[in-house]
């Protein structure tokens, strides 16, 4: 007898719910924080003599040690270039008024006058929001870790582009590397590379090279096909056809991977404040500890401006590869002309950043910071003091209702009737073999000794991705089918987006209190442009055909919402759930800080505090399991319905 | 096309290069600087709490004015400042109320301990003042379950929410509540910040708090009678909060100092100023009020050097 699949899945969830409350509370595997087991002490006995061997251990005199070295004089040439005072200077080389000019000449010259006035007008708006050094300092850990990224992604993104093989062996570690959240990494590159700069950007690579891996092979591999085989059958050898065909060929495709790169690093540039990378993110974080909003957001936006700028002046050198009406004359000459004007400004305005010290160190007359601080703080205190009502009732609300509920029945039923439960959950979602994955992955959760604080962190990740798709999806939809929602709410998405989630965590923490909702509001908040973006994309891809054949027949919008766009774009919504999902898992993380517990928690004490060194480290390494179960359990899902 | 982008980033290139030259055949801002003092140039670790912003400001201002450049750098505290000091990117933490965790790293040569600043830290459970009038025997922990169920929130499990501080802080809150049999859930709140909204708003608003706290802290001059609500509990027996059973209370603790032997061993003027620093958790009181008032943290050292030099000439020796 065939039985449909969602009437099993009730009912074995009727069946857990009866468990749990027959058997609430029994092994549950609840640890204290302060606790260790033999497993978390052992780790955190490894990461000890880790340290005591970096004077010591040969692997680290002859590599680690060099490396870092090696990294922290990549970054601190570019930063004793723009941010930092050289030697025994009391300026760095080029001062910001110099800056200021060759940015805008160097944007001039790659793309167009539009966006280098953009540029221009966003560096200064940095500037007057007095985050000037910090902002530089963003600019030169950004470049730094591009470019090692590239020197190192580009030739893998080629090989993998030409050959399968190259491709297979590389995909698994691409897609761990996206799943990784990047507080969870943080703590072993510190160990082992220290705090600074060094581990900071290479945090940032391991996030910003599978990126530039994957566009380059795309690209390799998406070109026309036609002119690769005529260079092959006149002769050329392979290594002419890479670099006279296909290289050139592939060209706006890579600067586009160079955009995306970008983004990625600046995006961590909040984030690796946190083990000691200069920068954006340091007044960020100072912010969250005074818990100051006003200071949070000034930086925050700096963080936005910057990241428009080196977003749009990159996606706009990409463009430029690709005009197909060629100038006129009179055109090139003006450009010539305009072109060699700009040269000598800048030229001047760099003497000038380094003989003048108006002109080297930004003035203190410019700094509209303290006013932005002071209306961002009076209106978080109107919004905190006046909705409060709202926001302690909604809060309570999900808390006692969602939260709690679904928190007793994961954590406190028996470990091994939750465990069969999630199995047989992906068993109906995806299939036995990643019902198997899931199995192997969740008994090592079991054996680390945090199975709990998972739990925990699980109900916090079910919850958030719930309310976020539920917001998401309706948004989505909205945007998809309205191009006039979708000029609307891009900017909110893009800023969204960009805007650290550190710099409302703050608010949301006066709004809600420490407790386990805001961590789940932050990661709302984090998650929905994603979310928004990929269902709206999806809609739009439902062909035309499809909507207008069930206009013809009749259908109301509702109908053609529910029975024609949602079905056709029932992968794409699959795929936002697993965004949404893997968004919310790295930040239900940061919620630690604000009174979440769970896994978060783990993460942070376990830096501040020897003794749970260990259990900091294997709380990493649970969250990353939890996230690849999620991942493999979605996607396997999504295989299936299409 | 390709030979117009070439031809651009040469003319770029050309820019930039020229930029550079014309700089370093002319005089430039560095020429008018003034160099820096012969007391060196050292770094102390800035922790996040505001009694240690306090003492660091004043030790930094005393050295500043005696020639050295001190760069404060924050950090979390713990091992990661441990480990920077080791690394040599950090030279001294002016209060640790660690009681002794950083032992590896004074076996490995790398820190010395320095001495007590003077501070002594208390750390204890508190319940809004106002409880403490209306329900007298709820200082005594031993009367604690009868009132559980008071604070309870929809955070706490059907138990009462007893609230810790940040993650780094010395704390044995889960073991008090384990080993006296307390129905009370322990939420870490992350943050000194939500510590002093949880008493304030408890006390403004007559609303049940049970929080940890700590002396000295500036919160205690602005929540008039807050030692009222201290709850005790048996007398203490432990130093090694990992060795605490949980039945007994905090000790008190005088607060430590630590350096690099680099440091200690350069017999700069800082290191004098460092191995001397001493004063009373009423002077740092006082200039944290000021700090958390507004004032600039280098100014409101400055005033309270301006108003005790015979203290501060103690330290130069």
């Amino acid at each position: 007898m065939h039985v449909r699949k969602s009437y099993v899945l009730l009912g074995s969830f009727v069946i857990w719910v009866i468990l749990a409350i027959l058997y609430h509370g029994k092994n549950t595997l609840q640890l204290d924080t302060y606790e260790n087991t033999s497993f978390t002490s052992f780790v955190g006995e490894q990461a000890s003599s880790i340290r005591g061997n970096r004077t010591k251990s040969s692997l680290f005199i002859y590599f680690f040690n060099p490396l870092r070295a090696f990294i922290n004089g990549c970054v601190q040439i570019v930063r004793t270039l723009i941010a930092i005072p050289a030697g025994n200077s009391i300026i760095p080389i080029i001062g910001w008024l110099g800056v200021i000019a060759l940015v805008g000449f160097l944007v001039y010259v790659t793309s167009q006058w539009r966006t280098a006035l953009l540029a221009v007008t966003l560096l200064f708006a940095c500037g007057a929001l007095n985050m000037w050094t910090y902002t530089m300092d963003s600019i030169a850990m950004t470049v730094a870790a591009v470019v090692l990224s590239l020197a190192i992604g580009i030739p893998i993104g080629i090989a993998a582009g030409l050959s399968d093989r190259v491709l297979k062996v590389v995909t698994p570690f691409l897609d761990l590397a996206q799943i990784l959240p990047t507080l969870v990494y943080m703590a072993p590159l510190a160990l082992v590379f220290l705090i600074g700069a060094a581990s900071a950007t290479i945090a940032t690579m391991i996030y910003s090279i599978p990126i530039s891996i994957r566009i380059t092979s795309h690209a390799i591999r998406n070109l026309n096909p036609a002119p690769v085989e005529a260079s092959v059958s006149m002769g050329s050898t392979s290594k002419q056809t890479l670099t006279k065909v296909q290289l050139p060929m592939a060209k706006q495709m890579i600067v586009l991977g160079i955009n995306q790169t970008v983004m990625a690093a600046l995006s961590f540039a909040v984030i690796a404040a946190l083990i000691g990378a200069p920068g954006l993110g340091k007044p960020v974080i100072e912010a969250l500890i005074i818990r100051n909003v006003g200071q949070g957001f000034v930086a925050g936006f700096a963080v936005v401006f910057l990241a428009i700028l080196m977003d749009r002046s990159t996606s706009a050198a990409a463009r430029k590869q690709e005009s197909f009406i060629p100038p006129t004359a009179k055109q090139i000459k003006n450009k010539r002309i305009v072109t060699a004007v700009l040269g000598v400004l800048t030229v001047v305005a760099i003497y000038l950043s380094r003989t003048l010290l108006w002109a080297a160190v930004w003035p203190k007359s410019i700094n509209i910071s303290q006013q932005v601080e002071d209306v961002t703080n009076k209106i978080t205190v109107w919004i905190t003091t006046h909705f409060s009502f709202f926001t302690v009732g909604f809060r309570d609300l999900i808390s006692n209702w969602v939260l709690n509920p679904l928190e007793s029945l994961l954590s406190q039923s028996p470990w091994f009737i939750t465990v069969a439960m999630i199995v047989l959950i992906a068993i109906l979602v995806g299939g036995v073999r990643v019902a198997i994955l899931a199995f192997v992955l969740l008994m090592a959760i079991v054996y680390s000794g945090l199975w709990y604080e998972a739990m925990i962190t699980l109900t916090q990740t079910i919850v958030a991705t719930i309310l976020t798709m539920s917001v998401g999806i309706l948004l989505g939809i909205w945007i998809g089918r309205s191009d006039r929602a979708q000029s609307v709410l891009r900017p909110f998405l893009d800023a969204g987006q960009t805007l650290p989630a550190f710099v409302y965590l703050i608010p949301m923490l006066g709004l809600f209190g420490p407790t386990r909702f805001t961590a789940i509001a932050t990661g709302i908040i984090y998650s929905i442009p994603i979310v928004v973006k990929i269902v709206g994309e999806g809609i739009r891809a439902v062909p035309v055909a499809l909507t207008e054949a069930a206009t013809s027949a009749g259908s109301t919008t509702r109908q053609i919402i529910t029975k024609v766009q949602l079905p056709a774009a029932k992968k794409t919504i699959l795929l936002a759930t697993n965004q949404g999902l893997i968004f919310v898992l790295a930040v239900v993380v940061i919620g630690g800080f604000v009174g979440s517990g769970g896994l978060g928690y783990l993460v942070i004490v376990g830096n501040l505090k020897p003794e749970l060194q260990g259990k900091g480290l294997i709380s990493g390494a649970v969250i990353l399991l939890l996230g690849v179960i999620f991942d493999r359990v979605a996607q396997a899902g999504a295989r299936r319905s299409s | 096309m390709k030979a117009k982008f070439s031809r651009r980033m040469a003319a770029a290139s050309l820019v930039a290069v020229s930029a550079l030259v014309l700089s370093a055949c002319s005089s430039s801002v560095d020429d008018a600087a003034s160099g820096s003092g012969d007391c060196g140039s050292w770094s102390i670790a800035m922790h996040a709490w505001g009694g240690y912003t306090a003492s660091a400001n004043v030790v930094s201002e005393v050295a500043k004015a005696q020639g050295c450049t001190i760069t404060q750098t924050t950090l979390d505290e713990g091992p990661t400042t441990y480990d920077a000091m080791e690394a040599g990117t950090i030279d001294v933490i002016i209060e640790d109320w660690g009681g002794g965790r950083w032992k590896d790293w004074v076996d490995r040569g790398a820190i010395k301990e320095v001495g007590p600043n003077g501070n002594v830290g208390l750390i204890g459970m508190y319940v809004a003042p106002w409880m403490a009038e209306k329900y007298p025997d709820i200082t005594d922990s031993k009367n604690l379950n009868k009132y559980a169920s008071l604070f309870k929130t929809s955070d706490s499990g059907g138990k009462g929410a007893w609230y810790e501080g940040p993650p780094g802080y010395t704390t044995i809150g889960e073991k008090l509540v384990a080993a006296n049999k307390l129905n009370f859930k322990v939420i870490f709140t992350g943050s000194e910040a939500a510590l002093i909204d949880i008493f304030t708003k408890a006390e403004a608003n007559k609303t049940p708090a049970i929080a940890y706290a700590w002396q000295p802290w500036t919160l205690f001059a602005k929540i008039p009678n807050m030692e009222k609500g201290h709850v005790h509990f048996p007398a203490n027996d432990w130093t090694d909060p990992a060795k605490a059973s949980g039945l007994t209370d905090y000790p008190e603790s005088p607060l430590q100092k630590l350096a690099t032997t680099k440091l200690m061993d350069s017999g700069s003027v800082f290191a004098k100023i460092v191995q001397n620093f001493n004063w009373t958790n009423d002077d740092q009181n006082s200039v944290a009020l000021d700090i958390e008032s507004g004032m600039d943290p280098a100014a409101a050292a400055k005033k309270w050097i301006d108003a005790n030099p015979d203290k501060v000439k103690a330290w130069l020796g």
